[in-house]
């Protein structure tokens, strides 16, 4: 059988695949775009090289990337989903009833294509109603939206030195909380807690200067490098250790519970931001 | 708007990808006018605690050389850090920062006098020597000072040997101790140097080994030596990885504990290891040009103005901006902006094509670079940024 050696530049282990197809290879205008189809966990989507979803496991960062910002914001209506071509954050958002409105800002169609023809259950969300699929960078979207009354935004890119860089800038940060009502949420994947702890402060540390508030949520993550991964959340005032809503949808691992246990504990975290933890 | 780096494995070995992630924010952030040096803070905090860690009571010196850019002095303070110097400059720097004299070593063997003096009327009090003339010289300026021999010691495997300009082989050293005794100084221990970016292991036992011989020699003829300074030397990785600093203390640890007495006193001073890899060279393209069937690749920094040491041999691995439209590799001959000849730094380097304008990143460029620097054909020095 052939196989898939991933090639993530900075992770300190390679992932090896077994192969049963190639569903597709293409390239965009941003990246090779490539669909594998794997005996475990089905067909994968890799974006230069690099795991994004498996069919398989999609649900465990689909849901904690959307969840915990839905469930701590008291009613969230208008969602910004940056990135996520695919279409799995857009289909969680969808789950909540109080939504009426989803931007869904990706800059490279290609992904979102391919996602509808090769991962139908993840893309499903896309033609709702309620979703308005913008086609660009999500750094112009934030910049040029003039009114606060977006109540949450999610960000779902690919890596963070790459082209994405835009989304993890200063000023970007600042164009999303001006954008933001006095409730919303802001939540960006970071990096893994194992390998790259530097980065994760290092981003809690840029988005301090900006938000309020600031906090840090992890979930295992089988096939991103390092498997633990980071979430950094930030909001004008609303901590979002709180859940504020009932939790009422249909999810396999995010749940109230969850939400609750994916922080950090208080001490752990203060000695993390004071780089205390040694590993 | 985002600009597009090539970053590909190799790199990955070369910088931490926490040091890259803040150079390209930078970058994002401002409008930037090349040639400078970014040094990351985090990544000085990083190796200051790692290195010395594995041997016992040791205290790390800083070998100023390396960068003496001032916040990175500043910062280097305030981590705690002592600082080895070998200059009136150099110390008039430190002075001015703030920085106590009992943090302060000098172990250049030949001194100016101008520095002797300065030492003398602040209590800059340590300081290594290889000549008779240089015990006269000690004796007089600064009388009853602790001295400590420079032993020569093999520099093979080392890229950047030092051996041959300074260090005495042992019964001159032995004489020299006896010399520095009977002038009143305190002859307090021996120092050497395996080479800078000692690649070679080994370098440390021989080094070890003979110094361990001079202790002995020493503590016959009367004079019970304490100190132990082992120079600098720990390599960083420029093209490849190279053997962890960990490894080399450990080794180095388990020597000094097996041949010297308990209570020795270890002193450190690296220069590279401590800045190297937390810096990275930010330059521009000023030209491409293709001569015979050669590509030359022309950029902002060169031999004169930052990159002296590729002439001795150190190679550097670059990452440029290019369009995502570039897929194709081409061999590069990377040259400086200088009108001389003698200005390229390095051949045979693969690389995607950058257009003139774009940047190119110097990797592991936070030593020995910006300190080398001249003004030569009026290329200004690069500054030095701390992130
Ligand atoms: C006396 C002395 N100490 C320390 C150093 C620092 O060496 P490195 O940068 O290799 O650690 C040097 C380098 O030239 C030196 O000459």
């Amino acid at each position: 059988m052939i196989k898939f050696n991933e090639k993530a530049p900075y992770a300190p282990v390679e992932y090896l695949y077994d192969v049963e197809e190639i569903l597709y290879k293409g390239r965009s205008r941003f990246q090779e775009i490539i669909v594998i189809r794997n005996p475990y966990y089905g067909r994968m989507l890799l974006l230069d090289d690099v795991v994004q979803i498996t069919e398989r496991d999609e649900f465990f960062y689909h849901e904690m990337m959307t969840h915990i910002v839905m469930h701590s914001h008291p009613e969230p209506k208008k969602v910004v989903v940056i990135g996520g071509g695919d279409g799995g954050v857009v289909r969680e958002v969808l789950k909540h009833k109080t939504v009426e409105k989803v931007f869904f800002v990706e800059i490279d169609e290609e992904v979102i294509n391919v996602s509808r023809k090769f991962f139908p259950t993840v893309s499903a969300g896309m033609d709702d109603a309620r979703v308005e699929i913008k086609i660009m960078d999500g750094a112009d979207f934030v910049l040029n939206r003039k009114q606060a009354d977006i109540d949450a935004v999610i960000i779902d890119s690919t890596d963070i030195i790459g082209f994405a860089r835009s989304l993890f800038t200063t000023d970007f940060f600042n164009n999303v909380k001006n954008c933001l009502t006095k409730d919303g949420m802001f939540v960006t994947h970071t990096e893994s807690l194992h390998f790259h702890k530097d980065i994760v402060i290092e981003i809690q540390e840029v988005l301090k200067k900006v938000f309020p508030v600031v906090d840090l949520y992890t979930a295992p993550i089988a096939t991103y490098p390092g498997n633990w991964w980071a979430f950094a959340v930030a909001s004008k005032n609303l901590s979002p250790r709180e859940v504020r809503r009932r939790y009422d949808i249909s999810t396999k691992y995010y749940s109230d519970e969850i939400h609750r246990q994916a922080f950090m504990p208080i001490g752990m975290y203060e000695k993390l931001m004071q780089r205390k933890l040694e590993w | 708007m985002i600009k597009n780096f090539r970053i590909e494995k190799h790199h990955a070995g070369i910088v931490a990808k926490a040091t890259l992630f803040k150079c390209l924010r930078y970058l994002d952030k401002e409008v930037v006018e090349t040639p400078f040096l970014l040094i990351d803070g985090e990544k000085l905090r990083e190796k200051v605690s790692l290195i010395g860690r594995s041997i016992r009571n040791s205290t790390v010196f800083y070998a100023v050389k390396a960068n003496p850019d001032r916040e990175v002095i500043r910062f280097l303070h305030a981590l705690g850090t002592g600082f080895e110097i070998a200059s009136e400059g150099e110390l008039e720097l430190l002075l001015s920062i703030g920085v106590e004299p009992a943090k302060i070593i000098s172990s250049n063997p030949v001194k100016s006098l101008k520095f002797l003096k300065l030492a003398s009327t602040t209590g800059v009090n340590r300081f290594s020597f290889d000549s008779p003339d240089e015990v006269e010289k000690l004796a007089h300026h600064i009388p009853h000072c602790d001295v400590y021999v420079r032993l020569s010691v093999p520099n093979e495997g080392s890229e950047w040997p030092l051996s041959k300009k300074f260090g005495v082989e042992l019964d001159e050293a032995l004489a020299l101790l006896c010399r520095a005794r009977d002038r009143g100084l305190n002859p307090a221990g021996i120092t050497f140097h395996v080479g800078s970016q000692c690649t070679n292991i080994y370098n440390w036992n021989i080094a070890l080994e003979k110094a361990k011989t001079l202790w002995d020699m020493a503590e016959k003829s009367g004079i019970r030596l304490r100190l132990l300074n082992i120079g600098g030397g720990y390599p960083i990785a420029y093209t490849k990885s190279v053997v962890s600093i960990e490894s080399i203390e450990r080794n180095i640890n388990a020597l000094i504990y097996d041949k010297f007495p308990e209570d020795i006193t270890v002193h450190l001073e690296p220069g590279r290891a401590v800045v190297g890899d937390a810096g990275i060279f930010v330059t521009t393209v000023i030209g491409k040009a293709k001569r015979s069937d050669e590509n030359w690749l022309y950029i902002d920094v060169g031999v004169f103005n930052g990159l002296m040491e590729s002439v001795g041999g150190i190679k550097y691995s670059y990452i440029v901006e290019t369009s995502k439209q570039a897929r194709h590799k081409k061999q590069w001959t990377v040259a400086g902006p200088s009108c001389d000849s003698f200005d390229v730094i390095d051949k045979n380097v693969t690389l995607h094509e950058p257009q003139v304008g774009d940047i190119v990143l110097i990797l592991s460029s936070g030593a020995y670079t910006v300190s080398y620097a001249s003004e030569f054909n009026g290329f200004s020095i690069p500054k030095t940024i701390l992130i």
